[in-house]
């Protein structure tokens, strides 16, 4: 029986020194996010958020890159999409909360500058409303439905994406834990 | 990667629907393994599925309640929508009280339902790597490997498949415990060894793998820490197995 006590002690001791030779051989480089230094442009968690540059109400053009260094909240919506009037008001709540640190932006998908303007207006909308004319800037996102949120962090990588309403407290969780993030 | 199948007008998120039919079959699953160990199976299935309906309900619950500011002036937020908001640990801990609760209720033992659980785990992580595969945020480091796959243009180690095979090989280790058993909490103990292995050793080839401040996987170290635990565990069962059986045997 002792030697089978043995045995077993033996058995873990040299795996437990394999193991930690493994988690060391492992290790990827201090504060790394990830193991990755190659990354694409994709519309899927962990690949950087692909590039575009649209009209906003005012006529200016604003570019994703513009926003680098800081999180983006990137909300797909359109004025005929109940799920996405009724998300609004969170998007506007986080802009004015977190103005300055993170940016919200709303990509109108396919509609006129009149309706959008108008719309963005009698919603009291003060973060910018992108014009996505020919759903281009949707394609790239893989937007099959809306209300679609995409949140990208202060890299340009994108850490999550939500088809469907985002709730005020998700919302701010995930901003907060970007900001967190640094 | 498929993250929503589209059916005429309808758009369904993958990794949703492989969730919906994960839970039932994983729920099926534990309740053929309770079968075959001659538990009550209708329990065992019961406990299971109330852990289930705990860990989901536990989780928004908690969520809800860290971020109480965010919830009180729109009191609906709580019920919907409810595709995302959940705290993990608030569903792992409330997951494993309501099993606890239930088993206690209905005296089910507490080895042999461990046993009976651990093929509906290994699935529910095989039903976890599908639906990460097909919509979620996981992924491989670069490699040249030739089964590596190709992610948006760049050949990529396939880590969802690697854990689903080492899943299959717990189920596999499973079966064999259950032909050779001689203790109860025996085959819960050596499929969670050999789960725990497997993710010690797939976890480095991750490439957004949640990492400590000195860059160290922690799904690795908590991996390392489970084996180690559980073989310690699993040698104190075998080795009074063994003088147990030397003294009837003399």
């Amino acid at each position: 029986m002792q030697k089978s006590r043995l045995g077993w002690a033996l058995a873990l001791v040299a795996f437990g020194l394999l193991g930690l030779v493994w988690i060391a051989f492992s290790k990827q480089p201090a504060n790394s996010l990830s193991a990755d230094s190659n990354l694409t442009e994709a519309a899927i968690a962990g690949y950087l958020a692909p590039q575009f540059t649209l009209k906003n109400t005012f006529g200016q053009e604003v570019s994703l890159a513009d926003y680098r260094g800081r999180p983006v909240v990137l909300n797909f919506w359109a004025s005929w999409c109940p799920p996405c009037r009724a998300e609004i008001p969170h998007f506007q709540d986080a802009s004015t909360k977190y103005n300055g640190q993170a940016v919200v932006l709303g990509v109108d998908q396919g509609e006129p500058l009149s309706v959008v303007g108008d719309f963005g207006a009698a919603f009291g909308v003060t973060y910018p409303l992108l014009l996505d004319s020919d759903n281009s800037v949707s394609r790239d996102y893989g937007v099959v439905a809306l209300p679609k949120t995409v949140f990208i962090d202060s890299d340009g990588v994108i850490r999550e994406l939500f088809t469907g309403i985002v709730n005020r407290a998700v919302l701010q969780d995930r901003i907060e834990k970007l900001l967190s993030e640094g | 990667m498929f993250p929503s199948l589209n059916i005429g007008g309808l758009v369904l998120p993958t990794a949703g629907l492989v969730y919906i039919l994960g839970a039932w079959l994983v729920l099926s699953v534990i309740e053929r393994a309770a079968n075959a160990l001659d538990l009550d199976a209708e329990s065992t299935y019961g406990l299971a599925a109330i852990s289930l309906a705990a860990s989901f309900i536990g989780a928004r619950i908690l969520f809800v309640i860290f971020h109480w500011s965010a919830f009180q002036q729109n009191l609906i937020g709580i019920v919907w929508p409810l595709t995302s908001g959940y705290h993990f640990g608030g569903g792992l801990f409330f997951g494993a009280l309501a099993g606890i609760l239930y088993g206690r209720a209905k005296q089910l033992p507490l080895s042999a339902t461990l046993d009976a659980l651990a093929p509906g785990l290994l699935v529910a992580s095989i039903v976890v790597s599908l639906a990460d595969f097909l919509g979620g945020p996981g992924y491989g480091i670069e490699t040249s490997i030739p089964w590596g796959i190709d992610v948006f243009g760049i050949q990529r180690h396939p880590v969802q498949f690697y854990e689903i095979v080492i899943a299959l090989a717990g189920l596999l280790v499973w079966w064999w415990g259950f032909k050779h058993r001689r203790q109860e909490g025996q085959m819960f103990l050596m499929t969670l060894i050999i789960y725990a292995t497997g993710r010690l050793i797939v976890d480095a080839f991750r490439a957004n793998s949640p990492l400590t401040e000195s860059g160290y996987h922690i799904v690795q170290i908590g991996a390392l820490s489970v084996v180690l635990v559980s073989g310690y565990l699993l040698s104190r069962m075998m080795t009074q197995s063994d003088e147990h059986e030397v003294a009837e045997l003399s």
